[in-house]
């Protein structure tokens, strides 16, 4: 219950201000137009680039969304007014991960256009495999991010040392999603890369347990 | 004024810990075979190998003593969990020294992009990040318990990294550790006897940073840096 009214909270005031919203979605476009610029490959050598470039660029995404979801509870204090409320801390963790998870969800597929259009993401190549690709990633980096930025939210140098501690974090996932994207939009069969999903699938149940058991004694007071 | 080294138990760990780094000196440059094709390069091994187990019997150390500070609330466990940490990642800047020290000569280049290495590199970065919340986290007990769930966090993500970055390239050279069970005996004896003295050197490593470390609370406490005792 606890969970939802969270949840219901962050979604409110997205829908209100949107600004997290346009915020992230520009951003990626922006990237984007950067990589393009940045790195001067030929159409051969797209294919193999842009999964990878996708990915990074949506890392960066999600911190952006993690510093608004999270960073806008520093206002008025509203962070230290949620930590009074009699319910569990966990859920408290797991109500902000999902805002966070929906946001960024919503983010990616409004973005996802820029990746198609200018880098050729060969997405009509195995559009469902994609989309379980970007669920299990996403609910994997919004397991840790929820955590780190819990974490980083209240520390003075906070917004620097959120990417700093998250990116190492993720290395194993910026992995598994970008070999598990070029396999799946190769066409090669779900059975010669599935151990990538497994390993995405393990990294967020590893984490969001840990963000359970702990996320208590990051949110005293 | 009593320091660590007046200290009767300490002054026979530094002598114990130094007798045995002077044998193994002596046991891996004048009793170890020398290696048929890598010559004085292997010799290398008896440090590298000795060294990463110190460096994750560290980061072990760390989250065992995180966890504990995170549910018992007592700040002996994190002045033992800081000191672990610190003793881990300087024992992981040697993995990442001594690795590309070897790799040079044998495999033609500095840096290859080899499983263990990776994961070692990957994770002293997470330790960077973890120093920096205890730098810059605020108030010195939130700190504390913040980079407790990251060294929890971190030592959650070792086996992670080490699948995924195991898979990630395939093709790159494999560890020459892996055929550990294969060496001869007289390379063996050696090498074990190596691993005890460098496991030597952690024990009286992390007692003396702990020494410090629990100087520097009682300081911190004395200047009123921390609130609640």
């Amino acid at each position: 219950m606890a969970f939802l009214t969270i949840l219901a909270k962050d979604i409110r005031l997205e829908l209100r201000t949107r600004e997290s919203l346009a915020a992230m979605v520009v951003f990626a476009l922006t990237v984007v137009l950067l990589f393009a610029f940045a790195f001067d490959f030929t159409p051969a050598l797209r294919g193999t680039f842009t999964p990878g470039l996708m990915w990074l660029t949506y890392f960066f995404v999600a911190v952006l969304g993690l510093l608004r979801v999270f960073g806008q509870e520093k206002q008025l204090e509203a962070y230290d007014l949620l930590l009074t409320a009699p319910v569990d801390r966990s859920l408290i963790y797991l109500g902000k991960s999902a805002a966070f998870l929906l946001l960024l969800l919503v983010a990616q597929l409004l973005s996802l256009p820029v990746f198609v259009l200018f880098l050729e993401l060969p997405l009509a190549a195995a559009p469902v495999y994609f989309f379980l690709i970007l669920l299990v990633t996403d609910l994997a980096i919004a397991a840790v991010g929820g955590l780190v930025a819990g974490l980083s939210l209240r520390a003075p140098a906070g917004d620097t040392l959120l990417p700093i501690i998250l990116f190492p974090l993720l290395t194993p996932i910026l992995i598994a999603a970008t070999k598990a994207t070029s396999a799946a939009l190769a066409g090669q069969p779900f059975a010669e890369w599935d151990f990538w999903i497994m390993l995405i699938i393990t990294f967020f149940a590893l984490f969001v347990l840990a963000g359970i058991f702990t996320f208590d004694y990051i949110a005293e007071q | 004024m009593q320091t660590f080294h007046s200290i009767r138990r300490n002054q026979v760990l530094l002598a114990i810990t130094l007798l045995f780094a002077a044998v193994n000196l002596w046991l891996i440059y004048e009793v170890a075979p020398v290696v048929a094709k890598q010559e004085m390069a292997q010799k290398i091994f008896y440090y590298h190998v000795p060294l990463a187990w110190n460096a994750f019997l560290g980061y072990a150390i760390v989250a065992i003593t995180a966890g504990l500070y995170l549910v018992k609330q007592d700040p002996k466990w994190d002045i033992w969990s800081l000191a672990a940490a610190e003793v881990a990642t300087a024992f992981a800047l040697l993995i990442l020294m001594t690795g590309p020290i070897w790799a040079t000569p044998i495999w033609g280049k500095s840096w290859s992009w080899e499983p263990r290495l990776t994961t070692t590199l990957v994770l002293f970065v997470i330790f960077l990040g973890y120093f920096m919340v205890r730098e810059f986290a605020g108030p010195y007990e939130r700190s504390s318990r913040y980079a407790a769930v990251i060294g929890i966090l971190a030592l959650i993500d070792i086996p992670l990294i080490l699948t995924a970055v195991t898979w990630w390239a395939p093709e790159v050279q494999s560890h020459p550790q892996m055929e550990m069970v294969n060496q001869p005996y007289a390379i063996l004896r050696v090498f074990f006897f190596s691993l005890f003295s460098f496991t030597l050197i952690l024990i009286y490593m992390l007692l003396y940073r702990q020494y410090v470390g629990a100087l520097v609370y009682r300081r911190k406490i004395a200047q009123g840096e921390i609130d609640h005792v």
